[in-house]
């Protein structure tokens, strides 16, 4: 009953870690753009969040919000992230990090250090079932809602003209802007696109964990193993990755609390090992 | 193609300015480094804030060996200038009252660490390798938070201070300015040895990794044995720095195993110059005097360290020393 | 005892078929052109002798032991050095940093993190001769990146040569040259062979070149061998004129 309560507690957990490898993965991919301001932009929209619900409520604060938070991501990206695209992956990265570092402060001094509880509506509160008490509707809610985004990220790269191209240009950027795509809209899209789900990731997250500026902090790093463990290149993978590595470190809370963190590192290891290009990674990609 | 016939002068390694401008340049720099006490009082600073910079100074020019000369990108160096610092604050905390013994041991414990991990993070390249590196940095960063008892979790490790080295005869107190010669002595052992390795054989095999990886397989070497032992290297004298960290502040805490740190280290390195050996020294120099100051002056000193990220990633890629930048003289 | 000999060597990638059943010896000294229309296989022939991958059928040997499954750091030591179609150099080094790197691998000190001056003498003394035997000793200390595409391309021949090559493949080692350092690199190829005694397998499209330069030639076309000899026999072999030359004049 512990290991189910463990396990299902990290499998909601290994949904925040899945919908924010998923838009990693997705900038990762197209713009080869490591985003450590991943987690900047999951606080940002669950702050936006925070402040829209009082007017237009939960349903729309959770529509509205990763839209902001997507449109902040435009701007940044046509201000900074587009200018290293040529460059060595070390600038994007350190440009990055240097906007983690900005959003975090600015968070902090609009909304406080304190952290704040985000309201979700009551009937997502109750427990389903007397036995399974921890199984709320709230939880269900995360977890279907983390699955449905991520199906219709998968029917949008499978069936749209924009998602289409992003494919293609995952594989062969030179060859699709050989054919007139431009290339650089393609990668603003998908930047905002990939920030957006962070959004989405930051909102449920807040209303499971509460709100702190610093609450992507302790969601980015995870996600980045949940790309490595479920391979680089491959959507399907992280969002595997993600769920793997929740609930291996929900179980691990459980039988041995102090690894709960290192155990998701030491999956990493054991994977980097026994298989280098991850569950469902392609050989040599982005290398 | 009219080439004159220019006097050949082969000692050039990739990091070596004609011969006579450097050693002026060295000279000066030694005796500035040397008399710090004396004159950093007088343009108001104080000498532990020299002692930091030197500290960061020789981690960043033990990440550039990788990052700069070998072209690795690690973003995990926090984790072996924890480890050292750690393993100094444990040593001295528990086991020992001799200042060297407990640097000698947290170097190793950083260095070792670095050594059976790049094998790991090798096994990818490129954009991948930093991933790896990141997400096994910040590995240790939890074990620093979970393992209460050993590490002081989260509030850090106290409890330890530097103690007198006692020499046959005489006995060195380590009180502030006779710590920063140590420091120094410290970073001029590090960066003689990283200017050797340089220097040799293997150094110039680092740089040509870093130009190109396939001549080199064609030349029949097993290029991810080479960057393994880059990581090490620079895994063996970023810990050494963190050790001395350790000691400047009595003090280490798992924010020194930070991705974070991480970060600092690399920006320093660009803010310098990544091709250029005292890069790091530049770097370091600018970072910890505008962090020193901005945090003093303001609470959101994070926004300002970030717009020095983004801002110099942008306009100044290159570095300080970017400069100096060899050309061929054709 | 030949030094190279290909056996009924085939190589499939999927369903295309890059070469088909070749069989070719190559002697000690021999300066051997390959030739062929694009898509012939040529550089597919190299990169299965260089180790880059397996044939899928067929044997290839060398020195007399087979090479098939071999990978290509052991062949560069067993002496199989190549160059490539995109010249394959360290931009950023100096020409004599670029030949000094490989000469201190192939005398097999690359791990050492120190270096002492007889050593170091050495390494000069070693380089200067490769830098002679290119004659590049005149631009050294120029930066590898900013000199023109035919001194890169006599930089990587220097590199290649540090590894004191039995066989020498270059992959269309004159592609993309002006007159002027065409005639250079054909110098080279025919001093290399000639005093050096370097075994050469070269990939070229200057026929002007192949017929000056060559002892044999091999002519590839669609993966599959279409005719080997000498200069002459080849300009007079009908089904090389239909197939190829005709085609090319």
């Amino acid at each position: 009953m512990v290991i189910l309560f463990n396990a299902f507690n990290g499998l909601i957990q290994g949904a925040f870690y899945a919908l924010m490898a998923v838009g990693l993965s997705l900038i990762l991919g197209l713009n080869g753009v490591i985003n450590f301001a991943h987690g900047g932009f999951m606080a940002m929209a669950a702050y936006f969040a925070y402040t829209l619900i009082p007017y237009v409520g939960f349903w729309g604060a959770l529509l509205i919000a990763p839209i902001l938070a997507g449109a902040v991501g435009y701007v940044v990206e046509q201000l900074i992230v587009r200018r290293l695209y040529l460059r060595d992956p070390l600038y994007s990265l350190l440009a990055t990090f240097g906007l983690a570092l900005i959003i975090q402060d600015l968070l902090r001094t609009i909304w406080g250090a304190q952290g704040v509880p985000l309201t979700i509506p009551d009937f997502l509160n109750q427990p389903l079932s007397d036995v399974y008490f921890f199984i709320t509707g709230y939880r269900l809610f995360v977890v279907a809602l983390a699955i449905i985004s991520t199906i219709g990220l998968f029917a949008i790269l499978r069936f749209t003209r924009l998602g289409i191209r992003i494919r293609a240009g995952n594989s062969d950027l030179e060859t699709i802007a050989a054919v007139g795509v431009n290339i650089y809209l393609l990668r603003s899209a998908n930047f905002v696109l990939g920030i957006m789900f962070a959004g989405l990731a930051g909102i449920l997250a807040a209303g499971q964990i509460g709100l702190t500026p610093t609450m992507g902090d302790e969601l980015i790093m995870p996600s980045f193993v949940a790309i490595v463990v479920g391979g680089v290149g491959s959507l399907l993978g992280s969002l595997v990755g993600g769920l793997i590595i929740g609930v291996a470190s929900g179980v691990t809370a459980a039988v041995y609390p102090a690894a709960t963190e290192v155990i998701i590192y030491v999956i990493m290891g054991i994977m980097l090992v026994a298989r280098p290009r991850g569950l469902f990674g392609q050989e040599g990609l982005l290398e | 193609m009219s080439s004159q016939a220019t006097e050949i002068k082969h000692d050039a390694a990739p990091l070596q300015k004609p011969a006579f401008q450097q050693r002026y340049a060295f000279i000066c720099l030694a005796v500035a480094l040397l008399t710090v006490p004396v004159w950093l009082p007088l343009l108001g600073g104080y000498t532990d804030l020299a002692s930091r910079v030197l500290i960061f100074a020789l981690a960043a020019m033990g990440l550039n060996l990788l990052l700069g000369f070998t072209g690795g990108l690690s973003f995990g160096h926090a984790a072996y200038f924890g480890l050292g610092a750690y393993g100094t604050g444990l040593m001295l905390a528990n086991y020992t009252h001799s200042t060297l013994l407990a640097v000698a041991v947290g170097t190793m414990i950083g260095g070792l660490a670095a050594t059976l991990l790049g094998p790991i993070a090798v096994r990818r390249r490129g954009i991948y390798f930093s991933m790896i590196t990141i997400a096994i940095g910040q590995m240790f960063y939890f074990i620093a938070v979970r393992w209460n008892s050993f590490t002081g979790g989260e509030d850090g490790l106290t409890g330890f201070s530097r103690q007198p080295i006692h020499m046959p005869g005489f006995t060195i107190s380590l009180h502030t300015t006779s710590f920063y010669y140590l420091v120094l002595v410290c970073f001029a052992v590090g960066s003689w040895i990283l200017w050797t390795i340089l220097n040799s054989p293997l150094g110039h095999v680092f740089v040509a990794i870093r130009e190109n990886q396939k001549r080199l397989t064609f030349l029949g070497i097993r290029v991810d044995v080479y960057i393994a032992v880059s990581f090490a290297i620079s895994g063996f004298v970023v810990a050494l720095a963190g050790s001395l960290d350790a000691l400047l502040d009595n003090f280490t805490s798992p924010d020194n195993l930070k991705y974070t740190l991480s970060g600092n280290l690399l920006i320093i390195c660009v803010l310098g110059g990544m091709r250029n050996f005292w890069g790091p020294l530049v770097g370091a120099f600018i970072f910890v005097l505008v962090q020193d100051y901005i945090s003093s002056i303001t609470q959101n000193w994070m926004t300002v360290i970030g717009l020095v990220f983004v801002l110099s990633v942008i306009f100044f890629p290159l570095g300080a020393m970017g400069f100096f930048r060899r050309r061929s003289r054709s | 005892m030949s030094l190279l000999t290909l056996q009924n060597v085939s190589r499939r990638f999927g369903a295309l078929t890059a070469l088909n059943n070749i069989s070719l010896t190559v002697e000690p000294g021999e300066l051997r052109a390959v030739i062929g229309p694009n898509g012939a296989g040529k550089t597919t022939l190299f990169n299965l002798i260089s180790g880059f991958f397996p044939p899928s059928d067929g044997s290839i040997m060398f020195d007399g032991e087979p090479i098939m499954a071999v990978n290509p750091a052991i062949l560069v030591k067993k002496g199989i050095i190549r160059t490539f179609q995109i010249t394959e150099i360290f931009l950023d080094l100096t020409v004599y940093e670029n030949i000094r790197v490989a000469v201190e691998v192939a005398m097999g000190i690359s791990l050492r993190p120190w270096i002492n001056a007889a050593t170091r003498a050495k390494v000069n003394a070693r380089v200067e001769e490769l830098m002679e035997i290119v004659k590049i000793s005149h631009k050294a200390d120029r930066v590898a990146g900013e000199m023109s595409h035919g001194d890169q391309r006599v930089v990587e021949v220097g590199i290649a040569l540090s590894r004191h090559p039995k066989l020498l493949l270059l992959d269309e080692p004159t592609a993309g040259m002006g007159d002027e350092e065409t005639n250079h690199m054909t110098d080279l190829i025919r001093s290399l062979n000639k005093t050096q005694n370097i075994t050469i397998l070269f990939i070229e499209h200057d026929m002007n070149i192949v017929f000056g330069v060559a002892d044999r030639i091999t002519v590839l076309d669609n993966g599959t061998m279409l005719a080997e000899g000498t200069a002459k026999e080849i300009a007079d072999n009908p089904r090389v004129q239909a197939a190829y030359l005709g085609q090319a004049a």
